[in-house]
């Protein structure tokens, strides 16, 4: 292997792991505040790419700015989580947070089943692809590799912004720390007069936005397929299981381990790139059950 | 029995299978008449409690405070209305700092929801601040919960519960858990921050000392019923009570 190809590798998985951190990040923060493993977190993420290249490619078309594909993404994101997210939490999840976990986790998936068919329903099988917010900021070349800026640059600044803003939004402000509360105790939290229900509510739009985000992200990087709503899903349960549920820092970590492992594979021994991460779970899990960052019960996010 | 009538529990009953732990239980609790509650294990005396917090419904009867019927309420509902509630085991968010239990408290009494306020930047941080200073805790402000020791936990607790502003403050064994030599000294701080706050106290206790130096007024409890009702020195003085309750007890 070669310093290009190297360099080469080590820039793709970047770019992927800032995608699969932005979806996976949001799984867990819904894992450590309402205990529940979100499945239909991947149509989330589904739909935010939908919505994003089928919009981009009207407003597009009409001839305004590509650089309004960055508003658009937020845009998307920020109504799927409300529009979706609200209304799954109030609507569903609401009455099975007391129930067992297999039960949640049934209905969950049952959910994600539905907006699979929901969006082949709205968008058809054909593939989108709109990547006016890829060719807009063009490309740059490093190590002497041209790459796109949008995937070398943008993606895994938002990534960090995120990770940044939402760990000092829940250690050093007021409804991080009303959330934490609620995370630690919620009968306490409760019995103190907090509204559990909507940190709940909260928690959970906040998270299906992140997973809509990242969709809407990588929209602009890839065709939007049906399927990738469960490649996406099953790509962040293991981010999240090989961090440790609930890991935020963690995530981050890991989604990088296992974006670059996979991008690794993609030029070492390609047969392997969709077991890569799986492998690099299994490893994990083996030697340590509670994931890499994980606390054994300690804390839960 | 000076002050008006706070809270007033009238005709509470309530099984659970055989068992009756509360059978026509009729209680008026005064403002500024601190009372305590007594009786063996089993009598009905956290379960009283939990009624009147809204933890447990009563099958039949009504608990009003302040003029308005809080049977049916939640938890939560009766809480924001100025009933507070102190747990036998301190219900604090053990991660958190002591100042900041307090903070999210506050968050919680106002209903302020100010997603990007920073903690230094909190108004209530002075008032809580007076109120880690009324029980005696402002030296440990700044450390996580988990790191203190079972009596400033306890105090914590207290202080916690004050920051709901309450008019009216059921404790769950206030004491258990303090070494015998700090109880006194603990239950001094308390009493005076709660006479500070203008708060009544409604306490269940098994040490008949506590009792005798906190209470304005005694109920003893057995079998879901309250048997005697009445100034601490007479009613710990009498027979019965020695005999059934203090004679169990000590």
């Amino acid at each position: 292997m070669n310093t290009q190809l190297f360099a080469l590798a080590i820039f793709d998985g970047v770019a992927y792991a800032a995608l699969v951190f932005l979806v996976a990040v949001g799984l867990t923060l819904i894992f450590g505040v309402l205990q529940i493993l979100n499945v239909a977190h991947g149509s989330f993420y589904a739909i935010g790419a939908y919505a994003t290249a089928s919009l981009g490619g009207m407003v597009f078309a009409a001839g305004f700015s590509p650089y309004l594909a960055f508003p658009l993404m937020l845009i998307v994101a920020v109504l799927v989580g409300i529009a979706l997210g609200g209304l799954i939490e109030q609507f569903l999840l609401k009455r099975i947070y007391v129930k067992e976990g297999a039960l949640q986790l049934l209905v969950t998936f049952a959910v994600f089943m539905i907006l699979e068919d929901v969006q082949r329903l709205v968008w058809g099988v054909q593939p989108y692809f709109e990547s006016s917010a890829l060719q807009a900021l063009g490309n740059i070349k490093v190590l002497g590799i041209t790459y796109t800026v949008y995937q070398l640059i943008v993606l895994p600044c938002i990534a960090l912004a995120v990770l940044i803003c939402l760990r000092l939004f829940l250690r050093r402000t007021l409804s991080g720390k009303l959330i934490l509360a609620v995370t630690e105790d919620r009968e306490a939290a409760t019995s103190i007069g907090i509204d559990a229900d909507r940190v709940y509510l909260l928690t959970f739009i906040v998270g299906a936005a992140l997973a809509a985000f990242g969709g809407a992200l990588a929209s602009a990087t890839t065709s939007v397929v049906p399927g990738m709503g469960a490649d996406m899903i099953v790509l962040s349960f293991a981010v999240v299981a090989t961090a440790g549920l609930g890991q935020i820092e963690g995530a981050a970590l890991t989604a990088l381990l296992i974006g670059l492992g996979r991008s690794f594979a993609v030029y070492l021994m390609p047969e392997l790139q969709v077991l890569v991460p799986y492998l690099i779970m299994l490893l994990v899990l083996l030697v340590r059950p509670q994931g890499l960052f994980g606390i054994a019960q300690a804390r839960k996010i | 029995m000076t002050g008006r009538v706070l809270m007033s529990a009238q005709g509470l009953q309530i099984r659970f299978g055989g068992v009756v732990a509360a059978d026509n239980v009729n209680i008026d609790i005064h403002e500024g008449n601190n009372l305590a509650i007594i009786g063996p294990n089993g009598a009905g005396k956290t379960t009283f409690l939990n009624i009147c917090t809204g933890y447990l419904k009563p099958h039949a009867g009504r608990v009003v405070f302040d003029g308005k019927d809080v049977t049916r309420k939640s938890p939560r509902q009766i809480t924001r209305l100025g009933v507070a509630r102190a747990f036998q085991i301190p219900q604090l968010f053990t991660e958190h700092t002591a100042l900041e239990n307090l903070l999210i408290a506050a968050a919680a009494r106002d209903r302020s929801w100010k997603p990007f306020t920073a903690l230094g930047a909190i108004p209530e941080r002075e008032e809580m601040m007076h109120l880690l200073d009324m029980v005696k805790c402002t030296s440990v402000a700044d450390r996580p919960v988990s790191e203190l020791p079972e009596g400033q936990r306890k105090l914590v607790d207290i202080a916690l519960a004050l920051a709901l502003k309450p008019k009216l403050l059921f404790m769950d064994e206030p004491t258990s858990g303090v070494a015998s030599s700090e109880k006194f000294e603990v239950l001094d701080i308390v009493a005076k921050a709660l006479a500070e706050a203008q708060v009544t106290a409604v306490f269940v206790e098994h040490d008949i000392g506590i009792v005798e130096r906190f209470a304005d007024e005694v109920a003893v409890w057995n079998r879901g019923e309250i048997l005697f009702r009445g100034e601490p020195g007479e009613i710990l003085s009498h027979p019965d009570v020695i005999r059934d309750v203090i004679g169990e007890e000590v």
